[in-house]
């Protein structure tokens, strides 16, 4: 299928990844193309070595209830999501420029992240398709 | 997951009950890539989103909902695979 969706994930904190997980997982399953160019703060998410992602501090307060209500729920984590996405054929970019910027290289990042890329190559990817930046 | 053939193909039953959203299509797309052109899928879930969600995976990947039915305790959409 032709269709295609490009996310660009920027945001770094804990709760913009659901969506990147179930929007990007439920595309996979659509026979949507889905191409993920990660930069920004969220490249923190895709490092080999975890780091904690923080919740923005206006919800922080929420951040337990919201735990509890995915555990309740059974969501799978984000992470799982995307493992999903990418068994699916989804791929993921890592921005080279702010890789650059937070000292991180390729062999920084887990096994989620394909490649590096730059803005180009991400912009000519997208072309024609659906885009999401979150 | 149980299969049983039928004449025009094998009915798959795919259990997603319990699982939330993106799970449920996710099930169904996993057993799409097994089926075959004439097979039924049959997908039990729980997840409220489960029958939209069913109607707008058939429409995209061309294939049939044959039924999608609420019960009390599940969700049963049957569909038909024609796009493979």
């Amino acid at each position: 299928m032709a269709d295609k969706l490009s996310i660009v994930m920027y945001s770094g904190t804990a709760d913009k990844f659901i969506p990147l997980g179930v929007l990007s997982q439920a595309a996979a399953a659509m026979g949507t193309q889905v191409e993920i160019f990660v930069t920004g703060f969220a490249l923190r998410g895709f490092t080999e070595q975890k780091q904690e992602l923080p919740f923005p501090a206006e919800f922080a307060a929420l951040a337990p209830a919201l735990g509890h209500g995915m555990q309740q729920a059974k969501v799978a984590s984000w992470d799982k999501m995307l493992r999903q996405a990418k068994d699916l054929g989804a791929k993921i970019h890592a921005c080279s420029m702010m890789s650059e910027v937070m000292g991180l290289q390729l062999g920084d990042f887990n096994d989620l992240v394909d490649d590096m890329v730059g803005a180009a190559t991400f912009l000519k990817e997208a072309e024609g398709g659906q885009v999401l930046f979150i | 997951m149980a299969n049983e053939t039928t004449a025009g193909g094998a009915r798959t039953v795919v259990d997603a009950r319990g699982s939330s959203c993106p799970g449920p299509i996710t099930d169904l797309a996993l057993a799409y890539r097994r089926a075959s052109k004439g097979d039924v899928i049959e997908l039990w879930g729980t997840d409220a989103g489960m029958p939209p969600d069913v109607r707008a995976w058939a429409e995209k990947t061309r294939n049939e909902v044959v039924s999608i039915e609420t019960q009390p305790d599940k969700i049963v959409a049957v569909v038909r695979i024609l796009n493979r």
